[in-house]
């Protein structure tokens, strides 16, 4: 019988992806958070993945809109504007 | 009074445009990079994005004020992607999940000797891919996959924040993201080894080895 106030390494890696999104109940949260504090081998799984995650983020929010776009989504919205006034 | 009207009128139009670019310019960079991502082109993602604008402003009477105007303008993006691009390439999407684990990366770069080599494993391998890199890798996705990924990794929204945005049940959501992760770290690693990047830090000095010189 699987201790219920503890999660297995088994338990915490299929809540992975959840657990690095926020996704888990503040419960499941919270063993997840205890077994990875106490576990080098699910630890080292969670900090990898983060960080993969984190960089990938960073990297394609890194993009801004190309020089003139603003004042083609200006003219956009004087032409939805013309054609059927709200 | 016809005058009257109209000049109210006017006003009023005038000063709807004006909080809808209010609202909407400081979204721009977002949704240029998120439109980048799923149409994959950057004239298509002008393009879009001027669609978007477009339509959203003609159906800016239905947004109520003080909601998320970014979630309603990116379902609005969203749905512009999906009516304009997607029946040109009904792909059928047939992704071999099984043959991509859970861990992906963490496995690979393990079995590559890469994490006796470093302490963060991770970080010395994303450091390695450039911006391209990872853009490429996001562009290899199944468009179902990708509409989800990019959403995901451009904003931070949560899991029903997108099943919102894309109108799909939030398991949906939940499994695209999770599957969409995987195939994304076998694009990295995939593009990796073309580069030469994981051959040149398989070659790298063991963690611990005493350095020459």
């Amino acid at each position: 019988m699987a201790d219920l106030d503890r999660f297995t390494c088994e338990e915490v890696f299929r809540r992975l992806d959840d657990y690095l999104d926020r996704e888990l109940s503040t419960e499941e949260m919270r063993l997840v958070r205890e077994h990875i504090a106490t576990c080098a081998a699910c630890a080292a799984e969670h900090r990898f993945e983060q960080r993969v995650l984190e960089d990938v983020k960073d990297k394609l929010r890194r993009i801004a809109m190309p020089a003139g776009l603003l004042d083609k989504v200006h003219a956009a919205i004087l032409r939805a504007q013309a054609e059927a006034p709200p | 009074m016809v005058s009257g009207e109209s000049a109210t009128g006017t006003a009023g139009r005038a000063g709807s445009a004006a909080s809808f670019e209010g609202l909407l310019t400081p979204l721009l960079d977002a949704a240029y990079g998120t439109a980048l991502r799923l149409t994959r082109n950057a004239a298509d993602a002008e393009d879009l994005v001027q669609e978007a604008a477009y339509h959203a402003y003609r159906g800016f009477g239905s947004f109520e004020p003080g909601t998320n105007f970014k979630a309603w303008f990116f379902r609005i993006l969203t749905n512009a992607f999906y009516s304009k691009y997607r029946k040109r390439k009904r792909e059928g999407t047939q992704v071999d999940l099984d043959d991509t684990p859970e861990l992906y990366l963490y496995c690979q770069t393990q079995a590559a000797g890469l994490h006796s080599r470093s302490e963060d494993p991770a970080t010395a391998l994303m450091d390695q891919l450039d911006q391209d890199a990872v853009a490429r890798a996001i562009d290899s996705l199944p468009e179902e996959y990708r509409v989800v990924a990019t959403l995901y990794f451009m904003q931070d929204y949560q899991y029903q924040e997108i099943a919102d945005i894309l109108s799909v049940p939030v398991g949906t959501v939940r499994s695209r993201l999770h599957r969409g992760r995987r195939l994304l770290q076998k694009a990295l690693w995939t593009i990796a080894e073309e580069r030469g990047i994981i051959a040149r830090m398989a070659a790298g000095p063991e963690r611990g080895g005493v350095e020459n010189g």
